[in-house]
């Protein structure tokens, strides 16, 4: 609980109207994207300036409160979960964009600008940003650097990591330090690297250089309908096995293709799995590789193929696909959005088995991915009215990233660990393993203020000497690791 | 054994016989070298070295020892038995490999299903997975493919005291915990022995073709690369080479076949008037030649990649005004190699001048190879970083003793 003298200096530290301690002003803080889990803040600030934000971690620093950063708050684990009647900083109103450079290719950001901004700006230089989260339109750059976010483009693109140059960062002791640099290579750690989705618990991000790239002169949109997820999924990797690396790659199952068909009217062929793929590039290649795509998908049994014929058409496909979480709302009352990472040819028996978990716990699970890089995003429906479904949705939820560790995947290829999955990371990863993220988590924060109680499945004090060595599932037996 | 314990060489020797072997061990001069089977045995290596307060340097095929602050470790981690390519699961277009594995040995294994992990690095013949990885060395193909560490999955290390652990994953799409392999990657093995690497695979280019346009000044040659990068043609490396005499610029663009003919006759429109050869495709190991010329000071330059020609062209009037011998290899996003041969005096000014010159736009000046005249007078790194006390705290958590190629990196870390 925050002392009155400790909101006095709050009050201090940043504009009269950049404070919120209202009751019911703070309860439009108190969850972010992941609903079922709120938290009320002792305090929001809104800070217009790196300065402020130091001024404000320093007060925290002083008196040990923990502090949760956020942006819009769109993100899908529980990130920005307020720590209960800890600070909460808002970063939505450093929203400036200080500096375009069109020949070195990169921008300057504050964190509340949101995702499209950087994008609308560089256009008239024929230039974009690519990481391209579903909620691009109101999503920050700042909460994509916490989280890694990635997008339906990633497969080509890369993730905010690839395209984050530098950073400027409040530590958690009110330090104001930079990493990275416009030019490549800055001596010393990659700790711009280590920071991206690091969720918010390394420090407050007050500054981001980003690398914009060169708007691709074509580009073609395909669908094409598939009795089952399973034959579009082998589809894709008859495509990437061709040497062809499309700049999107998605696949919808019927329940997600009803959900988008209800929501936005996207016009979608109804069938089992929509692949949709997109080619960018030189009008020249994306013109000869096109017929490629469509031959492999006749070859594996599609249905209707069809070409989006315009700029508009496009953005109707993508805006279905882009809307499927939220869609999900129209034929179920409440769902969980999940974000497992599986290797590509996995993919055939996860879904089957992702099918047979849903039927033993009685629930449907649409499934929505970015079949390219091999990231599901199943979607359990439940109805919180009903007593108990709530808690086997979740755990049939949770039981699906444990799936995708056990066939040699990922707990999140994007929304982050949060407060959702500490105890999927925990299942991922050994204590050694989380030992030694410990370590980098204790050189940034060794009080554990900044987003507390994230991310990690257990407690962990950071003790100058490290114990004693504990062996590694890896270590014993060694041949368990053996080739394939 | 306690810190505090005196352990003669041959003591250490012995200890390290037993853990990986006596045929993998071998006593020369005042540095053992030993050859770890697997990481369990590296880890025993660490454990005794970290009580015994041993300094260790990892090595794979030595091609970079000489970078960085010398360090007098008696301790050589020699990873040359750890060379295997462990998995290649090439429908997911992701391999995992060992970090002895010489960069050559693995492509060609990579090879054999047509894909690649998409980095040029030096002297690929000896340089080993691991070392490249920590040296953070990448030639021309970053323009397309990206840098090396977003082609990194995960790894596996062991720490300072001898926990193995690892950290990211197999899959292309990762976001779960933080991303260690970044602080691995580049790190000169100052915060743990790296013992395998997984890579995210690219297809092997099967239509590619390269030209080069020369011309006398570099500073000519600007308005065309800038051209090219602003361009709808996606080259796969583009490179500015500048000796005394010649200047040129290399373009290597893969495509599909029906579209490389309408790349060149774009590429023939941004150049005009300067015609278009075909190079031999020697040039793409020209950073090597670098390294080669006997007494040179070899230097990493960064930049922003728009400033590339203008300060070639500069360092070439520079250089013909204090006699300086110079030449450049550079990639066009804005990383240069390059070697100056001249007396320790002006050598020394010049990378002074360099540094001040480049610093306000986030630019710097790293010293690669350098001659013993200047050992010990220029400072090999150039960290402007106000982030250099969190560095040297990031080490202190990973290797409180300091035992792993102690004083090589950055800040003396």
């Amino acid at each position: 609980m925050l002392t009155p003298s400790q909101i006095d200096e709050f009050r201090a530290a940043v504009d009269p109207d950049g404070i919120i301690t209202l009751k019911s002003q703070l309860q439009t803080y108190e969850c972010d994207g992941l609903t079922n889990l709120r938290a009320l803040p002792g305090i929001v600030v809104l800070p217009r300036s790196a300065r402020e934000v130091q001024a404000v971690v320093r007060i925290c620093a002083r008196h040990k409160i923990p502090f949760v950063s956020r942006g819009s708050g769109t993100g899908l684990s529980g990130g920005a979960l307020p720590a209960e009647g800890g600070v909460l900083i808002a970063l939505t109103r450093m929203n400036r964009i200080l500096q375009v450079d069109i020949p070195n290719r990169f921008a300057v950001v504050e964190p509340g600008v949101f995702n499209s901004q950087v994008s609308q700006r560089v256009a008239s230089s024929g230039y974009f940003y690519a990481p391209d989260p579903s909620s691009q339109p109101v999503c920050t750059i700042g909460g994509n650097v916490a989280e890694n976010a990635g997008g339906a483009h990633c497969l080509k693109y890369g993730f905010t990591a690839t395209h984050t140059l530098g950073l400027e960062v409040v530590l958690p002791n009110g330090e104001l330090v930079s990493f990275g640099s416009p030019a490549p290579d800055a001596s010393g750690y990659d700790l711009t690297g280590v920071f991206i989705g690091s969720e918010g618990t390394l420090g407050v991000v007050t500054k981001i250089t980003l690398r914009i790239v060169k708007r691709p002169e074509a580009v073609q949109t395909l669908l094409a309908a598939f009795d089952s997820p399973q034959a579009a999924g082998q589809t894709v990797s008859e495509i990437i096995a061709a040497g062809m690396l499309p700049s999107a790659l998605e696949i919808m199952d019927t329940l997600a293709i009803e959900a988008a068909e209800a929501a936005v009217h996207a016009h979608y062929p109804r069938c089992g799995g929509l692949l949709l793929v997109e080619l960018d590039g030189p009008a020249s290649e994306v013109a000869a590789l096109m017929p490629e795509v469509r031959a492999i998908c006749l070859a594996n049994g599609a249905g209707e193929i069809r070409l989006a014929q315009s700029d508009e058409e496009r953005a109707l496909v993508w805006k279905g696909r882009k809307a499927a979480f939220a869609a999900v709302g129209r034929i179920s009352p409440s769902y969980i959005v999940q974000d497992g990472v599986i290797p590509r040819t996995a993919l055939h028996e996860v879904l089957a088995e992702i099918g047979r978990m849903a039927a033993e716990a009685g629930l449907r699970v649409a499934n929505v991915f970015h079949a390219g890089d091999g990231n599901l995003h199943p979607l359990v429906l439940y109805d919180r009215a009903i007593a108990g479904q709530e808690e086997t949705a979740l755990d049939l939820s949770y039981r699906i990233l444990r799936l995708c560790v056990d066939r040699g995947g990922s707990i999140t290829g994007e929304h982050g660990v949060g407060k959702e999955k500490q105890e999927a990371l925990g299942y991922m990863f050994a204590e050694p393993d989380l030992d030694a993220m410990q370590r980098v988590r204790c050189a940034f924060d060794p009080e554990k203020i900044a987003n507390p109680g994230k991310i990690f499945p257990r407690l962990h004090l950071c003790a100058e000497q490290a114990g004693p060595p504990t062996a590694h599932p890896l270590e014993t037996p060694i041949s368990a690791e053996a080739p394939s | 054994m306690s810190s505090s314990a005196v352990v003669s060489l041959e003591q250490t020797a012995a200890h390290l016989a037993s853990i990986v072997g006596e045929e993998h061990t071998h006593l020369s001069g005042q540095t053992i070298s030993a050859y770890p089977a697997n990481a369990s045995e590296i880890a025993e290596v660490l454990r005794f070295a970290d009580s015994a307060g041993l300094a260790v340097t990892p090595t794979g095929g030595g091609t970079k020892l000489g970078w960085g602050n010398s360090v007098a470790a008696p301790i050589l981690l020699g990873l040359g038995r750890m060379a295997a390519l462990r998995e290649h699961s090439w429908h997911d277009m992701t391999c995992t490999v060992e970090a002895g594995c010489a960069w050559n040995v693995m492509q060609a294994q990579l090879a054999l299903h047509g894909q690649m992990v998409a980095v040029d690095p030096l002297w690929p013949d000896r340089a080993t997975a691991g070392g490249i990885v920590s040296t953070n060395d990448g030639g021309a193909l970053r323009l397309r493919y990206g840098s090396l560490r977003d082609l990194i999955l995960g790894m596996t290390v062991v720490l300072a005291e001898g926990s193995i652990t690892k950290s990211g994953g197999k899959v292309v799409k990762n976001c779960a915990g933080y991303d260690l392999p970044k602080l691995m990657t580049g790190g000169f093995g100052t915060l743990a022995v790296i013992a395998s690497v997984n890579f995210r695979l690219h297809p092997l280019e099967k239509h590619a073709r390269a030209w080069t346009a020369t011309a006398p000044d570099p500073a000519e040659l600007r308005a065309p690369l800038h051209a090219l990068l602003d361009s709808q043609m996606i080259p796969c490396s583009a490179q500015l080479r500048m000796g005394p005499q010649e200047c040129a610029l290399d373009v290597r663009v893969a495509a599909v076949p029906e579209c490389l003919r309408e790349h060149e006759v774009r590429l023939q429109q941004i150049f005009a008037p300067v015609a278009l050869a075909e190079p031999d495709p020697s040039v793409w190991r020209a950073r090597e030649s670098l390294f080669a010329q006997p007494g040179a000071l070899v230097l990493k330059v960064t930049l922003l990649p728009a400033d590339l020609c203008s300060i070639a062209a500069e360092l070439r009037q520079q250089a013909a005004k204090d006699q300086i011998e110079l030449a450049i290899v550079a990639q066009a996003f804005g990383l240069m190699t390059v070697a100056l041969t001249a007396p320790p005096d002006a050598a020394f000014l010049f990378v002074e001048r360099l540094r001040a010159r480049l610093r306000p736009s986030g630019g710097s000046v790293v010293a690669l190879q350098v001659p013993d005249s200047l050992r010990g007078r220029l400072e090999v790194w150039d960290c402007q970083s106000n982030a250099l006390p969190l560095m040297r705290e990031i080490k202190r958590r990973f290797d409180p003793n300091r035992i792993l190629n102690p004083g090589r990196f950055v800040g003396g870390i």
